[in-house]
């Protein structure tokens, strides 16, 4: 290996290794569902969880794990998934234009639709002067704890009433398995059993200009290259991804999409505006149930990895093959690549690679007998979460000191096509810091995420990350993750 | 109903011949009567954990679920299309139904216990066999507890496309939204009547 390796890493301030995590139990979220719940997704900045079962999403509160509100009525099947709409018109860290009083959800439905639901958070919180997001911040948790049990009936009643049901998405076949919001909200990808992803671009005509009542989306892509249902879609992290972001022929926003084919396919938006496979991750023996990207951003600057879990038990990582040393090997390998070959005399600024080469950099170490249903990689602490259906949890942690033969030792069928092209000195190691068995008792566990803690037991409300895992029992379980 | 039946001449055990338990009497395991809906949405908890597991007191004296019992459970269910069931056919056969690890070796009723039924249907092109896998898979864990991880196979060389129906019905998300199809599950429930 001629790569000259950087040592900047050093001189980040790096925490102490974490070497264990004690995973405890917190009390459940009330009232149980009693019914098979998908999934519960965290609102990014809001004390509030969404949990999907059955026809319906019931919002949780994270102050107090009760119910703060329910969406119903919009579906005719199971609502597989639901995903928090990202203010629009920027975020508020900029400054202004934002209208956080209205809260956004997404639902994804085996009904083959996509319902656009808008609460509007006035009309239960009194006004306030300024609005920013701790504001309502506040106001949503002391509305969680005014609800008190007695009244509690009476509240639903209202409460199920503010989610309005705006709009519905139709056009997959099939059963709609995932969907998600580009990081700017300008996206919404949505995936179904009839092995498409349709992309659809948000053309509300108010827009960035507060008129939020219209929403209004139409497609611009449907890609249709999976061979099978496309299980789960994610967008890459927008501002990691331009930071890192060399191709400047692509568009800023990167999808990727996991499938029943064993395969992950990665997409961009090339310089004529079509939305174009650029890899196909391959490697899993069974389903791709999903995938995660990276969401920290790393020392060395690189692109950020994806990670991907799979009915092989496995879970891998894969990191993008970037310019610089595509160069490199070029002089090394270039015989071994006609397809590079070809672009030998080009001037770098007018190569347009139709490809990106991804490699598997790291197999987590293997706990899971079964289906691996849900991974959630934390973009705070860069910690791994798993679970499926053998009930089990598992927490891992990233060795920033790996080295190749480590990898190569403990991960067996993992890793090995990345020694041979360029990507080597990529690997990482991964270690087992805690797990817990039976996490639902018998029942399979659906879906885990990392979680910010807003109720009273935590000393650092809104910072300290717990996890949520929500199960075929109807319990969505929140754990405290304690790393020492 | 005027189609062509895939397999018009299947071969026909008599009850008599269908393997049976010698040594102790009929299982007695009989799960409620209900429709899928009951597995896929458990209207009630099972009960679980530590403190009540051990105190809800139909743990003693119930023999631990073997291969024949789970032979019961699923050889009664009615082919779709004969008038005869899984076991009058030998789509389900006793010796290609395995349990792992034994019930009798669990320690604590939250252990995983994996049921694998390896089906034969009819014949080679059955188009059936999806539903037929469909309706084994729903009966099982209609009936078992759920700490059973319920993993139904087409017998290798068996069905012409034995591995896709074998992924489909180890697909926790198709099961679950097939079983939400109108007619897919007027089927299953058809097939099913016929199970204690």
């Amino acid at each position: 290996m001629t790569n000259p390796a950087p040592p900047a890493a050093e001189d980040l301030s790096t925490p102490p290794k974490p070497l264990a995590a004690a995973i405890t139990p917190l009390p459940t979220f009330q009232p149980d569902l009693y019914q098979r719940a998908w999934s519960s997704i965290p609102h990014p900045t809001l004390p509030l969880l969404a949990t999907a079962h059955a026809k319906s999403v019931t919002v949780f509160s994270l102050a107090t794990f009760t119910k703060h509100s329910a969406l119903t009525g919009g579906h005719a099947r199971s609502v597989r998934t639901a995903a928090w709409q990202p203010p629009r018109g920027g975020t508020n860290n900029a400054g202004g234009t934002t209208n956080t009083k209205r809260l956004g959800l997404v639902t994804g439905s085996f009904d083959a639709t996509a319902g656009m639901w808008s609460y509007d958070a006035d009309t239960t919180t009194t006004r306030v002067d300024d609005d920013n997001d701790d504001r309502l911040l506040e106001r949503e948790i002391r509305f969680g704890q005014d609800e008190n049990e007695n009244e509690q009936d009476k509240n639903e009643e209202e409460e199920e009433k503010e989610w309005e049901f705006n709009l519905v998405l139709e056009g997959h076949e099939n059963e709609v398995k995932s969907l998600a919001f580009s990081p700017g909200g300008q996206y919404l990808a949505t995936s179904s059993r009839d092995k498409s992803v349709w992309i659809w671009e948000d053309v509300s005509a108010g827009g960035a200009d507060g008129n939020e009542d219209e929403d209004e989306w139409e497609t611009v892509a449907v890609l249709s290259e999976h061979d099978g249902d496309v299980k789960a879609v994610a967008w890459c992290p927008s501002h990691l991804a331009n930071a890192a972001g060399k191709r400047r022929h692509y568009s800023a926003d990167v999808l990727a999409s996991a499938s029943y084919d064993n395969t992950v396919r990665v997409w961009r938006e090339d310089a004529d505006g079509e939305w174009v496979c650029v890899a196909v991750l391959e490697g899993h023996q069974g389903t791709v149930w999903g995938l995660q990207w990276e969401g920290r951003e790393r020392g060395d600057g690189r692109f950020p990895r994806l990670l991907t879990f799979s009915a092989d038990g496995l879970i891998k990582v894969w990191s993008l093959r970037e310019e610089e040393e595509e160069e490199e090997e070029e002089g090394r390998q270039q015989e071994g690549n006609p397809f590079r070959a070809g672009f030998g005399g080009i001037p770098n600024t007018m190569r347009r690679s139709p490809r990106e080469e991804w490699d598997c950099t790291a197999v987590l170490p293997k706990v899971h007998t079964r289906d691996i249903y849900s991974v959630s990689w934390s973009a705070d602490t860069g910690l791994v979460a798993s679970t499926g259906s053998d009930g089990v949890i598992v927490v891992y942690a990233e060795d920033d000191d790996s080295t190749p033969e480590d990898v190569v030792m403990s991960s067996p069928g993992g890793a090995e096509g990345a020694a041979e092209n360029g990507t080597a000195g990529l690997k990482s190691n991964w270690r087992v810091l805690g797990t817990v068995s039976n996490a639902h008792g018998p029942y399979e566990v659906n879906h885990i995420t990392w979680c910010k803690r807003f109720d009273p037991g935590t000393e650092r409300r809104g910072k300290e990350e717990m996890l949520v895992t929500t199960g075929d029992d109807g319990v969505v379980r929140p754990w405290q993750v304690r790393i020492s | 109903m005027e189609r062509d039946l895939d397999n018009a001449n299947p071969t026909i055990l008599n009850v008599s011949q269908l393997p049976s338990r010698t040594r102790k009497g009929i299982a007695a395991r009989h799960g409620p009567d209900s429709r899928c809906d009951s597995v896929v949405y458990p209207k009630s908890h099972w009960p679980y954990g530590s403190s009540s597991s051990s105190d809800e007191g139909d743990g003693d004296g119930e023999e631990p679920v073997d291969e024949q019992d789970i032979y019961d459970l699923i050889s009664t269910i009615s082919d779709p299309e004969h008038p005869h069931t899984l076991g009058q056919l030998s789509v389900v056969r006793l010796p290609d139904i395995h349990l792992s690890p034994s019930p009798a070796e669990l320690s604590d009723r939250d252990s995983l216990v994996t049921v694998l039924v390896d089906l034969t249907p009819t014949i080679n092109h059955c188009s059936l066999a999806t539903v037929i896998g469909l309706a084994v898979r729903c009966r099982l864990e209609q009936t078992l507890p759920p700490n059973y991880r319920v993993d139904v196979r087409m017998k290798d060389g068996t069905h012409a496309q034995d591995d896709q129906v074998t992924k489909q019905l180890a697909d926790k998300e198709r099961v679950a939204a097939a079983l939400e199809n109108d007619t897919l599950q007027r089927m299953v429930d058809k097939m099913l009547e016929t199970c204690a």
